[in-house]
């Protein structure tokens, strides 16, 4: 049973990383531009450490109890990223001159190219270097942030499950090398280094989600999570092929600064080397028709669930559609490529059909993990939705709304990562107390029951006053993603709604489906969160398992409380210091804005157009979605049971909606649709059998019959002749004689008759 | 003084013999006596080569094959000896355990 004592005086070894930082900060003459190559450093170092120390010191009672198998050395490693990426956060929003730092680190690669006359250019360099700008600052920001959290949430987690005995050592280890795969990533300063990071993260997101490897489920969750995103990857690959032939390098500031490039681009060339990486970026972000992979990775702990698959990995993909926003004519001195409408429209419409999608499919899940993954999606797919009518809106030339759109996407990037990484962990919390109560209540009695499913919510219900903490993070994060205004999420989404609708406005046509999806998409946010809460925390406890749930488990809440407050606040806080036009890049550093000139920008846009737009989608999204979702599966808590203010007001409201009884909705075709995942995966099943597996079977017969029947009657051969020749051999002397007799003889006629 | 050419014949007719000796016999001990035949009558073809052409050499080519033989003979006795000890025969046919 989960001890509540309080163990932070295990966190001692966390002063270490705190005094080099700070170190490095009063040490003169060092920038902290300088130290942003620390971030990759420290859990590079940590990895083989944490590996190796846990192979040895495994099951020594030191190393479980004082060190939790590995993990305070992973929290130490990811507190210096933490660290620096805020100091580095704090010299560049203060400064006032040009945000882009790129610094060159060292050459990694010479090589020279054979040119067509058959001689050798003057020699080209691949290098290692860091580039920062407001894009790397607030996602660097964001996987350090949720890495160090979700590690220390994993403290909790991981080390008071038996199941996890002496195994957890693997898990910190290949923690702290995804999370150098994503620093690096997000720091790298030219598109060879992001594609190796990012393939690293690809292995270690196998390696976590297998994690339980012995469960078959999470072997072939792996598998096919890291074979669908590899199809995108091979796709990414090609894609910077097509883009070094277009420049001749990968480097960032030579794609995108370099004034001798100005006007030399082909136009279509540039496309299908950008839709090549999109489709890179469709794999990992897990957008359709790529998406399959994500919602069985839940495989994988829920820690890992958090980090990788809503917090940071999905996110790789958004950032390099993001970096391909600048190949567009942005109106500010870069590199602008004119003639990139259509890419703008796929990727819109990519993302429109996965929001609308994912959303749908969410509506009928049961199993917790599963609607936040559906909804991890749903919500990635509004970002590059959001992220294509930037592309679409720049490259026409309507600079501000283009500005708008980009900016509002990767805000809502930051305010997804942050509520996603903290609906995790509050999902993981809930499954980890009811797992525990499950445990607990039947271990007296029998061990038969494994069919418990302590993800399921149908098990759950009226949880609200077990985990009053957990209960107010969900409820928060809920908030955030469904956009509830003035939290979270809301100031980024409606951006994003706003604009997708305003290309359409500015007569583009095939913009409209997009921008109706994405609307829809807004209220079926606002069912399926409210869904999902309802579920676990309101009405009557469903199962005797609630009865005794209880929330000690040491290291889980502090990462909540802490996401719940920037997941209330960050999104109000950080618009009021305009940070939708710094991440666009509009601005150079965060100013204070009136708070009346914000609110009026989001409720009262001039567009009258535009505001009719926000106020559906604030219907529908705030009003529709969570009163239906109250009317099928709110209701009170049962009488005696207490919970804090807000949530006790929200669960006794919920249950003022009446009941509606969907049971027959629920046994639709379409729901079994929706169940069946709309058949996508099937039919790749299906498309796998017809395609690649015949073809497979007729390699292998190939092999078997043709290749090997070859080398197998060589070898029949070979016997028989050998078995015709050994019976010359008789083994009697005078034989052998006769042989080198007559043998020499006819040598001697030989040379004789050649000599005459 | 004899002829080389005869001392040659000589060594020609005895090496004939005794590689028929060696063909047709099935007792090692007259193999192995038919192969010194056969040695002694390239003796003879390097005697009479020496006397030919004046030279020494084959004389003391002569001289170390003699001593040659005497080692080699002692080894085939042994041979034989152990093929006794081991087969109760020294029978040709019967060694032909190198058969196919």
């Amino acid at each position: 049973m989960a001890k509540s004592k309080n163990e932070y005086n295990l966190l001692a070894p966390l002063l270490i990383p705190v005094a080099i930082v700070l170190g490095l900060v009063i040490a003169p003459g060092f920038d902290s531009s300088d130290a942003a190559i620390l971030i990759v450093l420290s859990p590079l170092v940590a990895f083989p450490i944490i590996l190796i120390s846990g192979q040895i010191y495994n099951g020594q009672d030191k190393w479980k109890n004082n060190l939790k198998e590995g993990g305070i050395i992973a929290v130490a490693s990811l507190l210096i990223p933490l660290l620096v990426s805020i100091w580095i956060i704090g010299d560049n929003i203060s400064h006032t001159e040009g945000h882009n730092i790129i610094t060159w680190l060292t050459d990694w690669i010479e090589f020279q190219v054979l040119e067509e006359n058959y001689a050798l250019d003057q020699g080209r360099v691949l290098g290692i270097g860091v580039w920062i700008d407001s894009i790397t600052l607030m996602l660097i920001f964001v996987a350090s942030f949720l890495c160090f959290l979700i590690c220390w949430f994993s403290m909790g987690y991981m080390n008071t499950d038996p199941i996890n005995e002496n195994r957890n050592h693997r898990f910190y280890a290949e923690f702290v090398l995804f999370a150098m795969g994503m620093f690096g990533m997000v720091l790298a300063d030219n598109f060879l280094w992001l594609f190796i990071f990012w393939e690293i993260m690809g292995l270690c997101s196998y390696l976590l989600i297998g994690f339980y490897f012995w469960k078959e489920s999470a072997a072939k969750a792996a598998k096919k999570a890291f074979l669908t995103t590899r199809v995108g990857d091979v796709f990414l690959m090609i894609g910077l092929f097509i883009l070094y032939d277009i420049y001749d390098s990968l480097e960032f500031s030579v794609i995108f600064e370099d004034p001798s490039l100005q006007g030399t681009v082909d136009s279509t060339k540039l496309f299908w080397a950008l839709l090549m990486m999109f489709v890179g970026a469709v794999g990992k972000s897990a957008q359709f028709p790529l998406h399959v992979w994500l919602p069985d990775a839940m495989e994988g702990p829920t820690p890992v669930s958090a980090l990788i698959h809503a917090a940071t990995m999905v996110n790789a993909g958004l950032y390099l559609v993001a970096r391909m926003v600048p190949f567009v004519v942005t109106g500010d001195g870069y590199n602008g490529v004119e003639g990139l409408d259509d890419l703008g429209l796929i990727i819109a419409w990519i993302g429109g059909i996965t929001a609308f999608m994912a959303a749908s499919i969410a509506f009928v899940q049961n199993d917790i993990k599963k609607v936040l993954a559906y909804s991890t999606m749903s919500q990635l797919a509004y970002i590059f939705t959001g992220l294509g009518a930037a592309i679409w809106l720049y490259n026409n030339h309507h600079y501000y709304a283009g500005t708008i759109a980009f900016g509002a996407s990767m805000f809502h990037l930051f305010n997804h990562a942050m509520a996603k990484g903290m609906l995790f962990m509050a999902s993981g919390s809930v499954i980890h107390e009811v797992h525990h109560a499950h445990d607990h209540i039947h271990h007296e009695n029998d061990q038969s029951d494994h069919h418990f499913d302590p993800q399921d919510m149908r098990n759950m219900g009226g949880l609200a006053s077990k985990l009053p903490v957990t209960a107010t993070a969900m409820m928060i994060g809920s908030m955030s993603i469904i956009g509830i205004p003035l939290i979270g999420g809301f100031w980024s989404k409606e951006g994003i709604i706003a604009e997708t609708w305003a290309s359409f406005f500015y007569s583009e046509p095939m913009m409209l489906g997009p921008a109706i999806l994405v609307l829809l998409t807004a209220g079926m946010t606002g069912f399926y969160m409210s869904r999902m809460w309802f579920m676990t925390f309101a009405g009557e406890p469903k199962t005797e398992v609630v009865n005794h749930v209880n929330e000690n488990t040491p290291w889980i809440k502090e990462p909540l409380v802490i996401l719940t407050v920037i997941s209330a606040f960050g999104g109000l806080l950080l618009s009021l210091f305009g940070i939708v036009d710094y991440l666009a890049g509009k601005s150079d550093h965060l100013s204070y804005k009136e708070i009346i000139y914000t609110l009026e920008h989001a409720f009262i846009p001039e567009d009258k157009k535009l505001m009719v737009i926000g106020w559906t989608t604030m219907f529908l999204s705030t009003i529709i979605g969570p009163i239906y979702a109250s009317r099928v599966h709110g209701g009170s808590l049962n009488e005696n049971q207490k919970s804090n203010l807000l949530i006790s007001w929200l669960v006794t409201l919920s249950g003022k909606f009446g009941k509606q009884d969907v049971s027959e909705i629920s046994q639709s075709s379409l729901a079994n649709a929706l169940q069946e995942r709309l058949y996508i995966d099937d039919f790749y099943d299906w498309l796998i059998s017809k395609t690649v597996l015949p073809f497979s079977r007729f390699s292998a017969w190939f092999d078997k019959n043709i290749i090997d029947g070859i080398i197998k009657q060589i070898e029949t051969n070979s016997i028989f002749g050998s078995l015709q020749i050994r019976k010359i051999t008789t083994g009697k002397a005078r034989d052998y004689i006769l042989m080198t007799a007559v043998g020499m003889l006819s040598i001697f006629l030989l040379a004789w008759g050649s000599s005459r | 003084m004899i002829e080389p050419s005869w001392i040659a014949g000589l060594g020609v007719i005895l090496f004939g013999i005794g590689l028929l000796g060696a063909f047709l016999h099935k007792n090692a001990i007259v193999v192995l006596m038919c192969i010194e035949l056969m040695l002694n009558a390239a003796n003879l073809n390097f005697v009479s080569a020496a006397m030919h052409y004046g030279d020494v050499s084959g004389w003391v080519f002569t001289a170390i094959a003699i001593a040659i033989a005497a080692a080699e003979v002692a080894i085939g006795l042994a041979i034989l000896l152990s093929m006794y000890s081991t087969q109760e025969t020294i029978s040709l046919e019967a060694a032909d355990i190198l058969k196919n």
